[in-house]
């Protein structure tokens, strides 16, 4: 009680109560945080974790030459140590406050952008695409930036309740080409794709009449096509999608993989299939799933990842910052978009688009922006459970005040 | 219009931006719900899709984890668990030109350079060949069996179109070991030869097959069985060697030996012309063991009332224009415990004379001469028996074993008769569960059948047989040597010999049958060809291996009792 003066109201300052230390920091978090959202982070990290230790001999298996034999667990291994240093990094962020959150994510936007400017120059290739940077260690900078790209476009789409006549969505939509030329070039179909969604998302959010935007959004599904048809590399998968595929290709292997389990699965380890399954611990993962576990695990899988992200919009509704709405609506997409996407494609409902199933698959630098991205989301959506919103969230019309 | 304008002027900008700040917040509510409604939507299509795939189109069944332990065939294991076949895992090398599917060349690199790799890797195949598989475009074999580490190399080669399926092979971990027994399987899956092919259903029935077969056999029975044979055929320098060993009171057979032998593990030209079953499958005329036989017959019918009779056998027996003789002149006369240590023709063809052809066809039909030997191995000898009533000389010759060829499997079930009590029980290879009781046929009365060990006994005390008389094992058993037959008659030169015996005389637990093929004399057996030489001994050393693990052990003090027979054959001591 040595600070008496903070909490004696002051004109013009909202009374904060002040964390004394750590352990009071930390039970405010707690306090705060969107405990249902934590839950459903953690069943999906757990759910990766077996899935990864089953996908893991397979890819062990493929990358061992006859000198170096590589231990079966050895991208289990490797995930959990991802998965611990995302885990923290992700708790750290979700204690940041809302505007510390946004200078970060800009920041990173900045930064992340600069660096993808490098690509070009500085960076290495890996499996035909320059995707890399090394900083340290590999480092893709498309990773980090989509987090910090969805929460800079809400940050710019917001300024149009500071000011309507800023042409916001043009802001929006220059700043998306500019990461969309630099992403082509590499080339990465996916993360543009990803992009363009997020993209999309935000301005439909943010407003933009309905009419306006199908035009839009018609204007961009001709120029994907116009894309796919002059980019080799998506051509083929999408021919390949709609032609049925040759006999061996991933997405083919991938779904016999797939149904091998049945309903029920064949039990940890026991997958055969998945030993033949090319990136069985990144892209096909969910296969991998539904080899060993089943597909009613694959069904329960899909429930966590919906209950996730409406669990967030649910939680949005009771928002009443623009600029948080936004993130958190772009963030959700970002990451539920690049769930099902992923999913789609292991149920063969959506061309090859080489993207990981969040929080499940195998992954270094992308497993890590993810958690950034879940740990914005829970700062946006933390909340003083005492305080309720002054109205019915429906009634709010805002044009009759 | 003053209303109007007191809204107007109520209108500040500040209210506006409030007002369209409240409006754009709560659009982006209700667009929100829109996105969540389209990740809803997408869910439903997941999961409807897990549905169909689930309910409409599963892929390969799923095995559960005892599906996954159960072989593909089923394994078979001797009567003390001991494998005898098993699967084993294998893989071939397959070509496959449809592999990469796109319509173009199968092959990544071109044919010949792929044909040069693999015979890289496969330094037996032919590259000529391979060259000429690669380039039909026909999908073939291009190595039935491969090793995990050529797989690797082939694999290395990156060409889609070299795959390797798992195929299913059956290995056996003894090797050659009752081969004859076992049989084995063929490239298209069928068992071949032994009860590989007779329990081909069994063996792959879906609900029996995690199962293993226990046949009747003992490994380490069947192990010292075909090595004393094989020391035999060595050291008599026969062409072949055939033995059998049955439990006389349940017909079950603890080993089964045809040598030469195969390995089923590689059926090459060698091994298959050894495939042929002579315990099962050759028929022989077996000579003198048929004597105990016959006068067993003649105990039993009353024609032999007692054992101290004599009948005269210094002259040939003179039968229309035959001429029944013994290799030499044994005595002047010989009871009939004499007549079968000495294993007289002469005297033998009188007995049966006696009994007449009607009783004596009927004790060879009731002990299983007149079809084919009762077991469950697909190949079986039809013995070469006169079904039509037989004339007085066939009587008289069948009663030596002559005018008659059967299996040594009939002569060890016919064994098994004699001297367990009278009752006649087909053979068996599969293992009878303890304390099952095995119907029978009774062909002799029990005195008969005691009355005969005794004689068998004392052939082996006194008579050919002494070679083997095992200390201690109270073997019983009788020799037969005989000329095998050639173009226009016997060939004396050419001898089947064999010696047929129980043991524990006292208490005759198993039948041991050893035959030579055509043995020859040399020094070890002083230029001696007939099978007290040969297979006697034989005999005489196989029961001391297998009777302690039988359960025989030997006992000096104990024997049959031959005190009443033993006058008749003993002058002098």
């Amino acid at each position: 009680m040595t600070e008496m003066s903070s909490l004696s109201p002051q004109r013009g300052k909202l009374p904060v109560a002040r964390p004394r230390s750590r352990i009071e920091e930390l039970a405010v978090w707690w306090r705060e945080v969107d405990k249902f959202l934590l839950g459903l982070i953690v069943a999906l990290a757990g759910i990766g974790i077996a899935a990864v230790a089953v996908a893991s001999p397979a890819t062990a298996a493929d990358l061992s030459t006859a000198s170096e034999r590589l231990d079966p667990l050895h991208f289990l291994y490797l995930h959990l140590r991802w998965l611990v240093v995302g885990f923290a990094a992700m708790i750290f962020v979700s204690m940041q406050s809302k505007r510390d959150v946004r200078r970060g994510a800009l920041l990173a936007a900045a930064g992340f952008t600069g660096l993808l400017l490098l690509v070009p120059i500085a960076g290495y290739e890996v499996n035909g695409a320059q995707r890399w940077i090394r900083l340290g260690m590999g480092v893709q900078p498309a990773e980090f930036l989509k987090p910090a790209f969805a929460v800079a476009l809400a940050w710019v789409l917001s300024w149009r309740l500071k000011d309507p006549g800023i042409p916001v969505v043009g802001l929006a939509v220059a700043y998306f080409g500019l990461i969309a030329a630099l992403l082509m070039m590499q080339p990465d179909f996916g993360s543009t794709v990803l992009f363009g969604g997020v993209l999309g998302v935000l301005i439909l959010v943010s407003g933009v009449p309905f009419q306006r935007f199908a035009m839009f959004g018609g204007a961009a599904l001709g120029a994907l096509a116009l894309v796919l048809l002059l980019y080799e590399n998506g051509r083929n998968r999408i021919l390949a999608f709609f032609s049925g595929g040759t006999e061996f290709d991933q997405v083919d292997l991938a779904a016999r993989t797939l149904r091998a389990g049945g309903w029920l699965g064949t039990g940890p380890f026991m997958g055969e299939r998945k030993m033949a399954l090319p990136e069985a611990h990144t892209d096909y993962i969910f296969s991998v799933i539904g080899e060993e576990f089943g597909l009613v695990t694959c069904g329960i899988v899909i429930l966590v990842y919906l209950a996730l992200v409406i669990r967030i919009l649910s939680r949005v509704a009771d928002e009443e910052d623009l600029f948080a709405v936004l993130a958190s609506t772009g963030l959700v997409a970002l990451v539920g978009g690049q769930a099902f996407i992923n999913i789609l494609v292991n149920l063969q409902l959506f061309p090859s688009k080489g993207m990981t199933l969040p929080l499940i698959s195998y992954g270094g630098s992308s497993t890590i922006a993810l958690f950034l991205a879940l740990g914005m989301l829970l700062a946006l959506t933390r909340r003083n459970p005492y305080l309720s919103r002054e109205g019915p969230l429906w009634a709010d019309r805002g044009d009759d005040a | 219009m003053s209303v109007a304008l007191g809204g107007v002027a109520q209108a500040s900008p500040a209210f506006r931006l409030h007002q369209e700040r409240r409006r754009v917040l709560y659009l982006a509510k209700i667009r929100g719900l829109w996105i969540a409604l389209v990740f809803f939507a997408l869910a439903v299509v997941a999961l409807a899709r897990i549905a169909w795939l689930g309910a409409v189109e599963p892929g390969a069944q799923p095995l559960s984890m005892a599906q996954r332990l159960l072989p593909e065939r089923g394994e078979i294991v001797d009567r003390n668990g001991v494998p005898l076949a098993r699967a084993f895992h294998a893989r071939a090398l397959w070509y496959n030109p449809q592999a990469i599917g796109d319509g173009g060349a199968p092959l990544v690199k071109s044919p010949e350079a792929v044909a040069k790799a693999l015979a890289a890797i496969f330094p037996e195949a032919d590259e000529g060949r391979l060259l000429r598989k690669l380039k039909s475009g026909k999908p073939t074999y291009l190595a039935r069996r491969i090793l995990p580490r050529q797989m690797a190399k082939v694999h290395a080669l990156g060409e889609p179109a070299l795959e390797y399926p798992p195929e299913k092979e059956r290995f056996y971990p003894q090797g050659s070991l009752a081969a004859h027994v076992i049989g084995f399987v063929d490239a298209d899956g069928e068992g071949k030869v032994g009860m590989e092919e007779a329990l081909q259903d069994r063996l792959l029935d879906p609900a029996g097959r995690g199962e293993p077969v226990a046949l009747s056999i003992d490994a380490r029975v069947q192990g010292a069985l075909e090595d004393e044979l094989m020391a035999g055929i060595e050291m008599h320098e026969a062409i072949g060697a055939a033995g059998v060993i049955l439990d006389v009171e349940t017909g079950e057979v603890l080993a089964l030996a045809s040598l030469p032998s195969f390995n089923p593990n590689r059926i090459d030209s060698d091994g298959a012309q050894n495939i042929f079953n002579r315990v099962t499958n050759q028929v022989y005329e077996l000579g003198s063991t048929f004597k105990p036989l016959s006068v067993a017959a003649a105990i039993e019918a009353g024609t032999v009332k007692s054992l101290a009779r004599r009948y005269p056998a210094r002259e040939p027996l003179k039968v229309g224009p035959h001429r029944i003789r013994d290799s030499h002149v044994i005595g002047d006369s010989l009871n009939v415990p004499e007549t079968l240590i000495h294993s007289s023709n002469i005297v033998t063809a009188q007995i049966a004379d006696e009994l007449g052809v009607e009783r004596l066809q009927k004790t060879m039909v009731d002990l299983g001469m007149s079809v084919r030997p009762e077991i469950e191995l697909p190949a079986r000898g039809h013995p070469l028996f006169e079904t039509k009533k037989w004339s007085r000389i066939r009587n008289m010759t069948v009663s030596y074993g002559h005018g008659i060829a059967v299996t040594p499997l009939h002569l060890a079930s016919a064994y098994a008769a004699m001297v367990n009590g009278g009752i006649y029980r087909p053979a068996t290879l599969m293992k009878r569960a303890p304390g099952e009781y095995v119907e029978g046929r009774r062909v002799f009365s029990p005195a008969t059948s005691a009355k005969m060990r005794q004689m068998l006994r004392m052939i082996v005390v006194y008579g050919t047989g002494r070679k083997a008389d095992a200390e201690g094992f109270r073997v019983g058993g009788k020799t037969g040597s005989a000329e095998k037959p050639g173009s226009g008659g016997y060939r004396r030169t050419s001898l089947v010999s064999t010696f047929a015996a129980a043991f524990p005389m006292d208490r005759p637990r198993y039948v041991i049958i050893a035959m030579f093929d055509e043995p020859t004399g040399n020094a070890s057996t002083y230029g001696q060809r007939t099978a007290g030489w040969n297979a006697a001994p034989a005999v005489g050393r196989i029961v001391p291996r297998i009777g302690p693990m039988l359960g025989v052990d030997p006992d000096a003090t104990r024997d049959i009792d031959l005190s009443d027979l033993k006058p008749l054959v003993v002058t002098e001591g």
